[in-house]
């Protein structure tokens, strides 16, 4: 395998964060409209969040990207590959992470909302600096852990015409004629973005613990 | 008072978007794509070699053709890789104007889309290991495990021909052709079926791997281009049509084949009756 070829895994792998980065980043405030829609105790915010949570769980992820790509043109949205991509992971990251967020904020003690709303704080005081804030620290390790399964599940996205890190493998493995070097660099190559991500998860979880402490 | 003046404003909005719209409507595919200076083609990068990533570049017949189209038409082109099973939905679903592919033209294509003149012919033949003495002639694959890929007509030869033989062969769907030859060389199937012009190629890139087995077994067909069948592009399919006559006749399809497949083939300007 020569230079030239490993470069090109690692352009390719530069789509495959960039996708991935953003989608998590959308999901994530998907995720936190989602939860508190579910906690609201009001069942026209909770029944429609819940759907959401229930569809996106339960369809493949595949079988959504398909979905976006094909059926939005249908409703006059003809989005372009790259934009059905990052709806369709972040979409699907957001019911995932709407559930981790859902029981970090049921964690939150009610003590504090309570000795918050005494000393005069209002509901959206209370949940920017006193729930998201608690519940963001308890669900740091699910969210880390949900940003590797969506870095991994973008491989993907190929089925709707983006060329990622898995897709550009493919193509090199088949013209090549070289499969285990490729996919061996390939794998290398996901394995390093995935333990750098656990690390930075790791390194905030610990300044987390020491602000807080 | 000032709310009902937002209201008109927002309407007459409205209405003038909805307007632009349907003047932008009116016209077809083929001025959509010259007033935007861009053709978008689908395709699939897996089928060398009309169309592959050679190390990296998107080359192959396709790129060369669609290159020539583009600068005749004075447009940029631009491509979308899905899967092959993929493109038609797609196709369909308007996320692009064109499908390079090539396809098989065939009845049951015909019948849903239009299919421009060919381009190469598209008979299916066998593919074999290279140097493997139990398969010599077509009829030797009956029994044995075959390759194609998924939603090909390749394929849905492969099984025509396959009840004609004494016993059935076992068809492995594939999600692309490459992934064929890749079991072939691993010894999971003992042949991929495909039409000559993909075979010919990959038997020449890996000589001593695999080989040709002559004659073809499928029925005469040819590869061709295709685009929608609806009456917005009507005119988009004539120009893509008048583009194959036209370098056909100029001698420009010639060199493009005798690039990639080393030989030219002696094609119809229309395929009015496929065999199959």
């Amino acid at each position: 395998m020569t230079f030239k070829l490993f470069t090109l895994l690692l352009q390719a792998a530069v789509s495959t964060i960039g996708i991935s980065l953003v989608s998590i980043a959308i999901g994530f405030v998907i995720a936190i409209l989602l939860s508190a829609a579910t906690l609201s105790g009001k069942t026209i915010y909770s029944a429609p969040a819940r759907l959401f949570v229930s569809f996106f769980r339960g369809v493949p992820l595949l079988v959504q990207l398909l979905l976006i790509y094909t059926l939005l043109p249908a409703i006059g949205l003809n989005v372009p590959s790259i934009v059905a991509a990052i709806i369709g992971l972040s979409l699907c990251t957001a019911a995932y992470q709407a559930e981790n967020l859902r029981g970090g904020f049921s964690s939150v003690p009610k003590g504090l909302i309570e000795a918050a709303e005494v000393t005069g704080f209002n509901p959206l005081q209370i949940f920017a600096r006193i729930q998201v804030p608690i519940a963001l620290r308890l669900t740091l390790p699910t969210l880390v852990n949900e940003s590797i399964m969506i870095l991994k599940a973008s491989s993907l996205v190929s089925v709707v015409g983006i060329i990622e890190l898995t897709k550009m493998a493919q193509d090199l493995a088949s013209s090549t004629y070289q499969p285990i070097p490729i996919f061996l660099s390939a794998g290398l190559v996901y394995f390093v973005i995935c333990s750098t991500i656990a690390l930075l998860g790791r390194y905030a979880e610990r300044s987390m613990a020491r602000t807080s402490a | 008072m000032l709310k009902r003046h937002l209201l008109k404003a927002a309407v007459g909005a409205a209405l003038l978007v909805t307007t632009a719209f349907s003047a932008h409507a009116a016209d077809d595919a083929l001025a959509r794509i010259k007033a935007a200076g861009v053709m978008k083609v689908g395709t699939e990068t897996a089928f060398a070699p009309f169309d592959f990533i050679d190390a990296g570049t998107h080359s192959g017949l396709n790129v060369d053709f669609f290159a020539e189209l583009g600068k005749d038409l004075g447009v940029k082109i631009e491509w979308v890789e899905l899967p092959w099973d993929g493109v038609f939905p797609a196709l369909e679903a308007g996320k692009f104007d064109f499908v390079a592919g090539p396809a098989t033209i065939t009845k049951a294509r015909l019948e849903r889309f239009k299919m421009t003149a060919p381009i190469a012919e598209a008979t299916v033949a066998i593919l074999k290991k290279a140097g493997d003495t139990l398969i010599t002639k077509p009829e030797d694959i009956a029994g044995k495990a075959v390759g194609a890929g998924k939603a090909t007509a390749q394929l849905a030869q492969l099984q025509e021909y396959s009840a004609t033989l004494p016993t059935k062969v076992t068809a492995r769907e594939y999600v692309s052709f490459n992934d064929a030859y890749a079991d072939l060389a691993a010894g999971r199937i003992v042949a991929v079926a495909n039409s000559l012009p993909n075979i010919a190629f990959v038997a020449k890139q890996r000589a001593g791997v695999f080989e040709v087995v002559t004659p073809a077994f499928g029925k005469k067909s040819y590869f061709g281009f295709i685009g929608k069948k609806d009456a917005d592009s009507a005119s988009l399919v004539e120009y893509v049509n008048s583009e194959v006559i036209k370098m056909k006749k100029d001698g420009r399809l010639a060199k493009l084949q005798e690039k990639w497949f080393g030989t030219t083939f002696d094609t119809p300007d229309e395929v009015k009756e496929p065999a199959f």
